[in-house]
């Protein structure tokens, strides 16, 4: 009896204990069970977003490495990384690539966790997808870019679920990449918002502006004037229009308040952890500015003719580049930048779009600026229907489209208030691709844009030839029209292979 | 049952009756050894009675009895003897050693064994070696006592600095290689106070740690605190007191030999503006440094009668260190109550607890403090000895003509505030119950829980660290809580000549850590401390965290005894933890062990030389449970992003699902002989062992980026380490005559270390130097290799100018008086790729030497401790030659001039910028009289006058000589390196020298007193 009792006792001790080993983190960002309301897919879109604005996307490594690429802006450093994307002598380690390569695919798979997170989030459609909208744009924004730049991409649409099989697959042609774009802003257009709080946020016109471009890179003209007029046609309901000033779009502190953004970049006005953040507007500055708390780095830099060939009367020139500049004090014009006595200091005006105004928030060099850089804007949209019309032989829409564009470039504005001027005239015959390419490079000039014109229309034996911008670039060859991936990752996927002549 | 009770009564009238009628009186006695050596704390019990006491230091006893008791008397070691006690008044009783030590029982992991019978390799340390000397954890009074086993403290002298185990090398790479405590069956307990502990018994192969399983990997320590003996009350008081000084200096330049080695550097480097020299000429060394001293005092109270027995104890310990401002205080308790409740059931209870609180001193830093410098020592070395401590403002100086700009050593010493407390609580119960004759129950259930709070202040009297800001002060509290629950059938049974004992059992422990931060900026007085934070101007993100883990098991081991000549030892145990990967949630860890007792085989049974002999050879596998809680599960990160203009957090996919991850297995192999020579004086034991840890963790690159994760590394189970080596014991009786005695313990052990296999066998790299050096690498990890040789440029001497000596460059822009280096690959200019291996911290071999020796009432401890054979890479040399420094007269007078050319030591102001060479590198061996003490126990007679049972007076010195090439502070070094705390050991970041904080000399005075 006696015993019977502490038996039971023992008993009662040893119960303690059976569990099933599963592992339930609190506190912990874990996908299990992360994704219960739409603010939760709005924590991975914006984690997307932010990928964008990274040094190692836009904030430098990728802007400039397109930059470079163009023949409107030249080398002003000895960098190999930099001389390898200038002079086409690319290799498969090159230092940008191996930087944009991996952050742009951190994008998509924040934008890949943001669809797949938005499944187990158990609201209305009507209230969901609209958020789920903005993933499915910004992936096909990421996915845009990498096929302009390497064709055809490991192509992934879901988080990794199996990585030894992730880990082994094949390139995806880069046809097949267009029409998941496609389908990717076909369904952003579907369920985007005729206007958002901010620019930064996509809304129908962006996604209906970006199929624009995509289908008149992939010469899908109709298509693309069709896209282009819908927002031309509603832009009082997407409130959108060309800005009168064309400086406002390139001033930090006005930027927000203008109707021609339709997607820009939402720049963090702090110098965030890892690089989240611009350093454009140092890398286009100029060396001993007086402005910008030690002036500029002085690496991109257009070459003289840039300067030369560009019709004085333009306001867009005056907006687009710098003539003249305090260095030490001492007012110079560009024939004199080299005052600043640093071995790579050039006597050409300087890119003047990044380091005017760039806000209150901007720390040393002009870096970690506000100014939320627009990805595209109204101005193109009318440039993409212009330049499809004509593919199309409608003159009397492409030449609409493509005057008011210069009309807003005639009209002088803000910046050492300058007068309307006559200078460039009106286009009045018929206007030809080459007329919507030109003025394509004057109005979205240093924004990253002409790499990829030169890449759709083929035109790189011209604008590398001795008669370019640029003179020669004797290393030039069609090959360069894509980039290497990186070597590495061919490594680490044997399965991937390496684009032609790298 | 009435009838029952009833003449129970009766019986205990009638005995208390007989009790009156006889008549009692005083026996005494004397209880010695063979040897006619008196022993001391012999239990005599009156059996059937609570009755007893135990022999005083001369060995005598003396008790009421009356003729016709039975006295037990009973020593460890030794043969219990019962004896009736006639008519006599003395009883002198010779106790026979029991096969003398041989029949020491010994802790196993869930039960014991008699030493004899041990099949695995086990160390003993017993509690008198544990209290040679005081020492404020235990874990350091291990050190060379016990072969194979490596104690260190994590930063030198400095008090409540975290003490460092490892038990036969390096067994991982990026997992924790310290050993598993348990104290009293608790699993990862805190290590009680040092005179609270009967032994200590360390597990080292495979067979004796494999029942720990997937912890077992690092080696075992089991604790054994003190529990009480049934007879009379035993009050025991120890109280020591210590003086402790700085071992060492450096021997630096004064303020003028300053202004002229500045000078000299200008001059080099072409600057004709002479250094601008300050008004003081301050020892800052001198300013940082005190005399500590150290107090301990402990009282215990044990004793019980035949059913119940106790223990209980309270202990003071307080530190003032050598460092101005540093200090550790200590408070513990511990009880021990067992009670044999009836003849089939036990119970116990085990309760322990603890505040600690520490003052300290930054003495390391990992160099990121890129503004101020918080490291006391290195300041010390490296500020200007120009500089007062206060300018004419009263403001602490700063370091602001050369070198990095840091706040004066004296002021960071002096006014920041580092508190960290720490309270322990543990409550363990037991209760065993015999079920049949061979067959009993354990179930133990314990809790415990760790409470550590830490506040740090800067004030703004801190010039560059805190004065911008207004003062800086935080605060982190963790919580640790474990749970655990064993449960455990023992059988015995004799079969023929064999005897069977059976073990099998199911555990149960979760442990559950939190933890919580905070931090501000700008306080409207330094007076606040860290103590109100909610008046900070600037508030810094407050962290908390949680992480829980589960681990349950189940365990056999079989032991079996044919003969007593042969046995076998088979263990198995099979984890389950919540922290393992998805696919990998249980691990199986078996072990076999055998032994033959040579010595009772017929033809050496009678052998007069030999008396004992034994064979042991075990193989098993244990693990090292080296991933953390949710490290295998996928994860997000989170990144500052914008959305309309407000910064909001954004999550982005961090790492994926590593379901596949396994623990770090070591196969591990023991052969071992104990010899026992002429009736056990002699004694050897040697051990060789094997071991090869597979599936080492490590972080691989190999994931391809367009898997899109923040953290590019994945880890995979892909390293692979071999360490092998010897461990010799000898414990020699050398003289036994009459009242003098003379022991001797030795022990050596040579372990050799080697990476197997690494991700694609690629070299891998790291930094240990402070970050501000701009090194990226000062070790290698190379297959074929130990762990963590020192990766540099060989020196080679002083360029002379002219041609350069064959094979040697200089760095780019060398002139006369510049270092020379090996051009590795003959490329004509020092680069990168002429890194090379220039050293191995790793020693040869460590030892012990101990030598007793006791003549009457007086003995003697001599005990030396020393490592043979390991590199030291001097960075603290790097940095006080690198010239934006104080610097040693050392190198001031030998650095090359074109009138001293004759010299190893390149001139001042070279252009060598902080290379890590091999002109750094030094033998860091070292012989060290780690202890001597003389005790002397006061006469019986006197003793008793003051109605007394023992007094016991000894002085002790510690540290006192060290033999030793190295030029540094202290050969036993341990800076942690640029990614390192003072909290964790790394496996990696070996034999680095900078700003340790030095060992110390102690002169220590003790009392014993027993009532």
């Amino acid at each position: 009896m006696q015993n019977l009792k502490y038996l039971i006792l023992l008993v009662g001790f040893a119960m303690v204990g059976c569990s099933d080993l599963v592992e339930e983190p609190v506190g912990l960002l874990a996908p299990d069970g992360f994704f219960k309301s739409t603010d939760d897919i709005q924590t991975a879109v914006d984690g997307s977003f932010t990928h964008a604005i990274n040094e190692k996307f836009w904030g430098r490594k990728l802007s400039i490495a397109l930059m470079l690429r163009s023949d409107m802006v030249d080398l002003a450093s000895n960098e190999t990384r930099r001389v390898e994307n200038n002079e086409f002598t690319t290799l498969a380690s090159n230092g940008m690539i191996s930087e944009f390569w991996p952050k742009t695919y951190q994008g998509i798979a924040a934008a890949n966790q943001a669809i797949a997170g938005a499944e187990n989030v158990d609201v209305a459609e009507e209230l969901k997808n609209p958020v789920t909208a903005q993933a499915y744009f910004i992936r096909a924004f990421y996915y845009f870019h990498l096929v302009r730049l390497f064709g055809d991409v490991p192509y992934i649409d879901a988080p990794i679920a199996d990585a030894a099989a992730a880990a082994s697959i094949s390139k995806t042609p880069a046809a097949e990449v267009y029409q998941n774009i496609i389908s990717d802003l076909e369904y952003a257009k579907t369920w985007l918002p005729n206007t958002q709080s901010s620019r930064a946020i996509p809304a129908k016109s962006a996604a209906s502006s970006y199929l624009a471009l995509v289908h008149l890179t992939m010469g899908n003209y109709d298509q693309a004037f069709a896209e282009a007029k819908e927002v031309i046609d509603n832009a009082a309901t997407y409130d959108l229009a060309l800005e009168p000033d064309f400086q406002v779009l390139f001033d930090a502190n006005q930027i927000d308040g203008s109707k021609e953004p339709i997607f820009a970049l939402d720049y963090n006005n702090v110098e965030a952890p890892n690089n989240a953040y611009d350093q454009i507007a140092p890398m286009t500055g100029i060396r001993g500015d007086d402005r910008n708390s030690g002036g500029g780095w002085s690496v991109a830099v257009p070459t003289l003719e840039v300067y030369t060939t560009w019709p004085a009367g333009d306001y867009r020139r005056a907006v687009s580049l710098d003539e003249e500049v305090s260095i030490g004090g001492t007012q110079v014009s560009f024939t004199n930048f080299d005052i600043s006595g640093h071995q790579f200091a050039k006597n050409n005006p300087y890119i003047a779009k990044y380091t005017r105004f760039p806000g209150p928030f901007a720390r040393g060099n002009a870096r970690a600026t506000s100014h939320n850089y627009s990805m595209i804007r109204y101005a193109e949209v009318l440039l993409i229907a212009a330049e499809a019309a004509v593919e199309l032989n409608d003159n009397a829409s492409a030449t609409n489209y493509i005057n008011q564009v210069r009309a807003r470039a005639r009209s002088g504005g803000s910046w050492n208030d300058t007068e309307p001027s006559a200078v460039p005239a009106d286009i009045t015959g018929t206007v030809t691709v080459d007329d919507v390419l030109e003025e394509r490079r004057y109005e979205l000039a240093f924004e990253c844009k002409r790499w990829y014109d030169i890449v759709r229309r083929r035109i790189g034996d011209e604008v590398f030839s001795a008669s370019g911008l640029e003179g020669e670039k004797e290393f030039f060859t069609a090959d360069d029209y894509l980039l290497p991936l990186p070597a590495d990752e061919l490594e680490r996927n044997p399965n991937l292979t390496q684009n032609p002549g790298y | 049952m009435i009838l029952r009770t009833k003449l129970m009564l009766v019986g205990l009238l009638f005995l208390n009756i007989s009790l009156f009628a006889q008549d009692t009186r005083v026996l005494t006695g004397t209880v010695s050894d063979a040897d006619d050596f008196t022993l001391i704390g012999v239990n005599i019990l009156v059996t059937g009675t609570s009755r007893g006491t135990s022999t005083d230091f001369d060995g005598n006893y003396e008790l009421e009895v009356s003729t016709g008791d039975v006295l037990q008397f009973s020593y460890t070691g030794y043969v219990s003897q019962t004896i009736t006690v006639g008519n006599q008044t003395e009883l002198n009783v010779t106790l026979a050693g029991d096969a003398a030590v041989l029949e020491e029982v010994v802790v196993v992991g869930y039960g014991s064994r008699k030493k004899s019978d041990i099949t695995g390799a086990v160390s003993s340390v017993k509690s008198e070696e544990l209290n040679a000397f005081p020492v404020l954890d235990a874990a350091q009074a291990l050190q060379g006592r016990a072969a194979g086993v490596v104690v260190q403290s994590n930063n030198g002298g400095e008090p409540g600095a975290p003490i460092n185990i490892k038990i036969r090398g390096n067994t991982s790479i990026s997992a924790n290689s310290s050993p598993l405590i348990v104290v009293d069956g608790f699993v990862g307990a805190t290590m009680p106070q040092a005179n609270d502990i009967a032994s200590m018994e360390v597990l080292k192969d495979a067979s004796a740690t494999a029942i720990y399983g997937s912890r077992g990997s690092n080696g075992v320590i089991l604790v054994t605190t003190k529990k009480g003996k049934s007879g009379r009350l035993s009050i025991e008081l120890n109280s020591t007191y210590a003086t402790q000084n700085t071992a060492n200096e450096l021997d630096l330049l004064n303020a003028d030999e300053f202004a002229d080695y500045q000078n000299q550097i200008r001059a080099n480097n072409g600057i004709s503006t002479p250094y601008p020299q300050g008004p003081a000429d301050t020892d800052w060394q001198d300013l940082i440094y005190q005399s500590g001293n150290t107090q301990n005092h402990q009282l215990s109270l044990s004793g019980g009668s035949d059913k119940v027995n106790f223990y209980a104890s309270g202990n003071f310990f307080d530190q003032q260190g050598i460092v101005v401002n540093s200090g550790f205080e200590r408070a513990t308790f511990l009880s021990n109550i067992d009670a044999q409740v009836n003849d089939k059931f036990k119970l116990g209870l085990n309760l322990f607890g603890s505040r600690g609180t520490k003052d300290g001193v930054t003495t390391q830093s990992d160099g990121s403090v890129t503004v101020g410098g918080d490291d006391v020592i290195s300041l010390a070395m490296r500020f200007a000895p120009d500089k007062p401590v206060q300018d004419e403002d009263g403001n602490f100086t700063t370091n602001d003509v050369i070198g990095d700009e840091v706040d004066n050593p004296f002021a960071v010493a002096t006014q920041r505030v580092d508190e960290t407390v720490t309270d322990n609580f543990r409550a363990n119960v037991y209760a065993n119950y015999d079920i049949l004759k061979n067959l009993s129950f354990k179930t133990t259930f314990g809790l415990s829980s760790e409470n550590v709070s830490r506040g740090v202040y800067q004030p703004s009297s801190l010039q560059i660290t805190a004065s911008a800001v207004g003062g800086r002060a935080s605060v982190v509290n963790t919580k640790r809580t474990s749970v655990l629950s064993e449960n455990y059938l023992t059988y015995t049974k004799e079969i023929g000549k064999g005897a069977l004992t059976l073990l099998g059992g199911y555990s149960y422990q979760k442990n559950k850590n939190e933890a919580f931060a905070a931090a501000g900026t700008g306080f409207l007085s330094d007076a606040f401390s860290y103590y109100a934070l909610s008046t900070a101007t600037g508030l810094l993100q407050p962290a908390s965290s949680l992480s829980e883990t589960e681990i349950q098991s189940q365990f056999g081991r079989l032991n079996y005894d044919y003969d007593n000549r042969y046995l076998v030892t088979a263990t198995v145990r099979r984890d389950g933890a919540s922290n393992f990967a998805a696919n990998n949630k249980y691990a199986v860890f078996p072990s076999a062990a055998l032994g033959w007792k040579i010595s009772n085989e017929d033809f050496l049974i009678d052998n007069e030389t030999i008396s004992s002999l034994k064979l042991r050879v075990s193989y098993g596998v244990t693990g090292n449970p080296s991933i953390s809680p949710y490290q295998s599960l996928a994860r997000f990160a989170s990144l500052y992003a914008s959305r309309n203009g407000q910064t909001v957090f954004a999550i982005t996919p961090d790492q994926p699902a590593n379901p596949d991850l396994k623990w770090e297995s070591s196969y591990q192999t023991n052969i071992g002989v104990d010899l026992g020579l002429i009736d056990n004086r002699v004694n050897l034991s040697v051990d060789y062992y094997n071991i090869d840890t597979k599936d080492l963790i490590l972080g691989n690159n190999g994931i391809p980026e367009y898997f899109g994760f923040q953290n590019d590394e994945i880890l995979t189970n892909l390293g692979e380490i071999n360490n092998r080596g010897f461990e010799i014991s000898l414990n020699t009786k050398n003289i036994v005559k009459g009242d003098f005695r003379w022991s001797t313990d030795f022990n050596l052990s040579a372990n050799k270390n080697e990476v197997a296999a690494l991700i694609n066998d690629a070299d891998l790299f790291g930094n240990a130097a402070p970050s501000y050096f701009s090194h990226d690498r000062s070790y290698v990890l190379r297959v074929g290799e130990e762990v963590g040789l020192f990766w540099g440029y060989e020196y080679s001497g002083v360029y002379q100018g002219g041609d350069l000596p064959a094979g040697t460059q200089t760095l780019t822009g060398g002139v006369a008086g510049d270092p020379l280096f090996v051009d590795t690959d003959g490329n004509g200019e020092i680069t990168e790729a002429d890194r090379t291996i220039i050293g191995n911290p790793n020693p040869d071999f460590t030892f012990g030497f101990t030598n007793n020796f006791t003549y009457k009432n007086f003995d003697l401890n001599i005990f030396f401790q020393g490592a043979q054979g390991g590199d030291i890479f001097n960075m603290t040399n790097v940095q006080l030659n690198n010239g934006d420094a104080n610097t040693t007269r050392d190198y001031f007078n030998n650095a090359w001039t074109p009138t001293n050319t004759d010299t190893d030591q390149p001139r001042v102001g070279n252009n060598s910028n902080r290379e890590i060479s091999s002109r750094f590198v030094e033998d860091g061996s070292y012989i060290r009289l780690k202890n001597i003490a003389l005790g002397y126990n006061l006469p019986t007679a006197t003793v008793e006058k003051l109605g007394i049972g023992g007094i016991r007076l000894s002085v002790s010195a510690q540290n006192l000589l060290t033999i030793t090439d190295y030029s540094g502070l202290d050969p036993e070094v341990n800076y942690f390196g640029a990614s390192g705390d003072n909290n964790t050991s790394s496996n990696t970041v070996q034999g680095f020298d900078f700003g340790n904080y030095p060992t110390v000399k102690s002169f220590n005075f003790s009392l014993n007193v027993q009532f």
